[in-house]
């Protein structure tokens, strides 16, 4: 692509994402990227000091070193200086300690969003390309109450780009800074607009794991149904975090079904994190299939490394996930997730966080 | 050498698919019981101390059958490797000598004969005293972890105070508590009859309150979370001993370090290290190094990671468990970062695995390993700032490895004791605690028995 800096890099990147961006460019932009990044972000170049290597050593995309996911926490890994940075994304951190953090400016969010959209339109709406007027219903709060959500903003990005009437947040910030949605406000919102409409526009229902289980135990608690319309869709992202009772997948999947009468087959997963610019998804809506299987787009891979040599696993063999996102051109494109999987070159099934294990000592481990 | 195959007698013999109900704990409490008073009770401690020493030399040397099993069949049981069995079981049974044992029951009981009937020492002759302890009828252990170690030296008290014993395993942690209770059988059967070995996943419920409601004495080990837990089910008549969760840390002086013996320390250090795959609470999470020798603490640390790259070469450690190898790579993870951003950190990791990872770092504030040969390097100035460093870590810390000039070691190891440090032994020895070592700063043998005192009649 004969990108100079950065800055050309972002943009020849989102220019082909929105053609349709070739597999076969992944490789060459990889290694580019990964000489823009190492002269640009120091606390990253530290990190490849580490491990010896530089623009100069690494020939294959497999050998750019990573950076930890959990070290956004300890480094500040961007290559935008202060004054460029707009945004910052927390991630929301399970364990209490100092919380993730990627920095972004207004050109990193445009990359962003183009890698957003160019991902979330055939999985999530793959019949009505080019749709405008979808009703969309986010069940996190507006990104104007979370400020520091990258989820929040990809759902208020997508809303921007597709959402008509009807679209909105249902989500709030308690006191607490938890997030709530109130089921009864949600059905009764629903159900007026479905009677002034005269009926069946289908809504795409957008939230956590969590906030899903939120709306439909609130909406049993209640006694209320909540039959979406025909087409409707669900897209369900992220983990518990404490946060609600814990559902595996299967569990909330028949739930959501009870509740909200969206089947299985429109009922869409994607795996993101704070510290990436790309989403992987597990299915098209209305795709059959028992789905779980992630895919990212084409400029951002996936791959299944071992603990134990740090190499990549034999295909069907757990390890931890790797990603190498080229939308993170102003952070760090390659991160290393603490996320067991199972992959191959096409796709990855997430097995689990990586344990917080208790030493198996003659003093520590539970009988 | 032909395969020995184990003959169902305990619980834990049965095969995995096997129902263990409440009745049948009962049951088996009640049998023990019997047995303890028709074979144990009125046994000397003479013939147990033999038939101790017997089953430790039936377990040593290349023909013992037992070690052969253990080394055998240990790896896929345990998760430690072979060569790690062998050299922790010869350690260990060479404890196990009249000398060791016989300086037991001096230290517990101060006369050889205590358990067998009412007795005088010296003492208490001019007191016109005479005393004997009594053993719990029956005596309950809960373990965890899956080491031999312990639960080979919880049975040899339980024998000393002529209890019948039910070892109550973690899942798929009975391996070497059956070996050993076998070997007993083979040595004596009538022993043997009043011990049972059991595992079952902690906190099942009816197999638990059968089990404490049969016991006298209940000795648990493993995380606080769970002494809470066995606390609550253990109903109040019966004595219930915990051994929570504990920590050990190393410290090395520095005239240690660039004289002729820095070699040894460091070998000891790296033994230390390794010793169990670093799964004991005797195991080091840190070694503190005295700043101002010639060799500067990292400089250490950096001969450590040689040492322990020998030490992989000939006891490796075990094939982790999959959240074992997550959570080193993890740490691992933690430290490389850390040690981009500040100078003051370096870290040295096995190739290609994660068997053993030194870290240096110059915080010297005690900070908690995730084991499994994976140690911290901390420099210090002083033992007091040791001491400093380590006050959060004041009331768990168990053992220190001490390595010191003669000089030095006297008045280290006051300090040490007196700060609250339970046992202070030489580097490389800390995973080989003695038959007489303490566990908690408790008494041995003394919390499990009650005593009987008889004040002799006047003498006329």
């Amino acid at each position: 692509m004969g990108a100079t800096g950065l800055d050309e890099l972002a943009a020849s990147l989102i220019s082909a994402i929105e053609r349709g961006f070739e597999a076969a460019h992944f490789e060459t932009l990889a290694l580019e990227l990964f000489a823009l990044q190492y002269e640009r972000n120091p606390a990253y170049r530290a990190l490849c000091a580490a491990s010896r290597a530089t623009p100069g050593s690494v020939r294959d995309w497999t050998q750019i070193p990573h950076a930890p996911a959990a070290a956004f926490k300890e480094l500040e890994l961007t290559s935008l200086a202060p004054e460029q940075r707009t945004h910052v994304f927390h991630s929301s951190g399970t364990t209490g300690q100092r919380c993730s953090r990627h920095v972004h400016g207004s050109r990193s969010l445009a990359l962003y969003e183009a890698s957003l959209l160019a991902s979330f339109e055939p999985h999530l709406l793959p019949e009505s390309r080019g749709a405008r007027d979808v009703r969309i219903v986010a069940l996190t709060p507006a990104p104007s109450e979370a400020p520091h959500s990258s989820l929040a903003h990809m759902l208020e990005r997508v809303m921007s780009r597709f959402g008509g009437e009807g679209s909105c947040f249902v989500g709030r910030v308690d006191s607490g800074g938890a997030w709530q949605v109130d089921p009864a406000r949600l059905w009764t919102q629903l159900n007026a607009e479905e009677g002034a409409a005269g009926g069946a526009r289908p809504v795409v229902m957008l939230g956590t794991a969590f906030g899903l289980v939120h709306l439909c135990d609130g909406l049993r608690e209640l006694g209320l149904a909540l039959e979406l319309p025909p087409g409707s869709r669900v897209m369900e992202t992220g983990g518990y975090k404490g946060r609600s009772r814990e559902l595996d997948p299967e569990d909330l999947h028949r739930l959501v079904a009870d509740t909200l009468g969206v089947g299985r087959e429109w009922i869409v997963r994607e795996y993101g994190m704070s510290e990436l610019s790309s989403q992987a998804y597990d299915r098209r809506a209305g795709e059959s299939g028992a789905g779980g299987r992630f895919h990212f787009p084409a400029w951002a891979r996936a791959r299944a490394i071992s603990p134990e040599t740090g190499r990549e696993c034999a295909p069907g063999v757990p390890g931890l996930l790797r990603v190498w996102d080229l939308a993170n051109v102003y952070s760090v494109a390659v991160l290393q997730t603490e996320d067991r999987v199972v992959a191959d070159g096409a796709g990855f099934r997430v097995l689990g966080r990586a344990q917080t294990v208790e030493p198996r000592g003659c003093s520590l481990m539970s009988p | 050498m032909s395969r020995v195959v184990l003959p169902n007698y305990f619980l834990a013999d049965l095969p995995a698919e096997a129902v263990i109900r409440g009745e049948l704990v009962a049951e088996a409490c009640l049998t023990l019981k019997r047995n303890r008073e028709r074979f144990l009770q009125t046994r000397s401690t003479e013939s147990i101390l033999q038939i101790l020493l017997e089953t430790a030399r039936a377990w040593q040397g290349p023909q013992s059958v037992w070690r052969a099993m253990a080394l055998e069949e240990g790896p896929a049981r345990t998760g430690f490797s072979r060569e790690m069995i062998a050299l922790g079981l010869d350690a260990y049974f060479k404890l196990w000598t009249a000398r060791q044992l016989n300086a037991l029951l001096q230290q517990e009981f101060a006369h050889p004969q205590r358990v067998d009937r009412l007795v005088a020492n010296d003492s208490e002759s001019l007191g016109g005293l005479t005393s004997r302890v009594r053993g719990p009828e029956l005596l309950v252990h809960v373990t965890a972890g899956r080491l031999p170690t312990p639960v080979f030296t919880a049975l040899l008290h339980g024998l000393l105070v002529k209890s019948a014993q039910f070892v109550k395993c973690a899942s798929g942690g009975s391996f070497f508590a059956r070996l050993f209770a076998h070997s007993l059988r083979e040595i004596e059967p009538k022993i043997a009859s009043c011990l049972e070995i059991a595992e079952w996943k902690g906190g099942t419920r009816d197999l638990e309150e059968a089990l404490y409601a049969g016991a006298d004495c209940v000795v648990a080990s493993g995380s606080d979370a769970t002494m809470d837990a066995v606390r609550a089910t253990v109903p109040s008549r019966v004595r219930f001993l915990a051994h929570g969760h504990r920590v050990s840390a190393a410290y090395i002086a520095r005239e240690m370090l660039g004289s002729d013996e820095e070699p040894n320390v460091t070998a000891a250090a790296a033994m230390d290290v390794a010793m169990w795959d670093q799964l004991g609470c005797l195991s080091p999470h840190v070694i503190f190094v005295e700043q101002g020798g010639m060799l500067a603490p990292e400089g250490f640390a950096a001969r450590l990671a040689d040492e322990l790259e020998r030490v992989e070469a000939r006891w490796p450690r075990g094939t982790p468990a999959p959240e074992v190898s997550d959570a080193v790579f993890r740490r691992r993870e933690f430290y490389r970062v850390r040690a981009a951003a500040d100078p003051g950190t370096q870290c040295w990791f096995s190739r290609d695995s994660t068997a053993w990872s030194v870290v240096y770092e110059g915080d010297p504030q005690f900070q908690l390993s995730c084991l499994n040969r994976f140690v911290i390097v901390k420099p210090v100035e002083t033992v007091e700032e040791c001491l400093r460093q380590a006050e959060a870590q004041r009331t768990r810390w168990s053992t220190v490895g001490l390595a010191a000039s003669g000089l030095r070691i006297p008045e280290l190891a006051q300090r040490f004791a007196e700060w609250g440090i339970t046992r202070i032994c030489p580097l490389g020895r800390m995973q080989h605690p003695p038959l007489t070592w303490r566990h908690d700063g408790r008494p041995v043998l003394g919390d499990l028995v009650t005593w009987a005192q008889q004040e002799l009649p006047w003498e006329s």
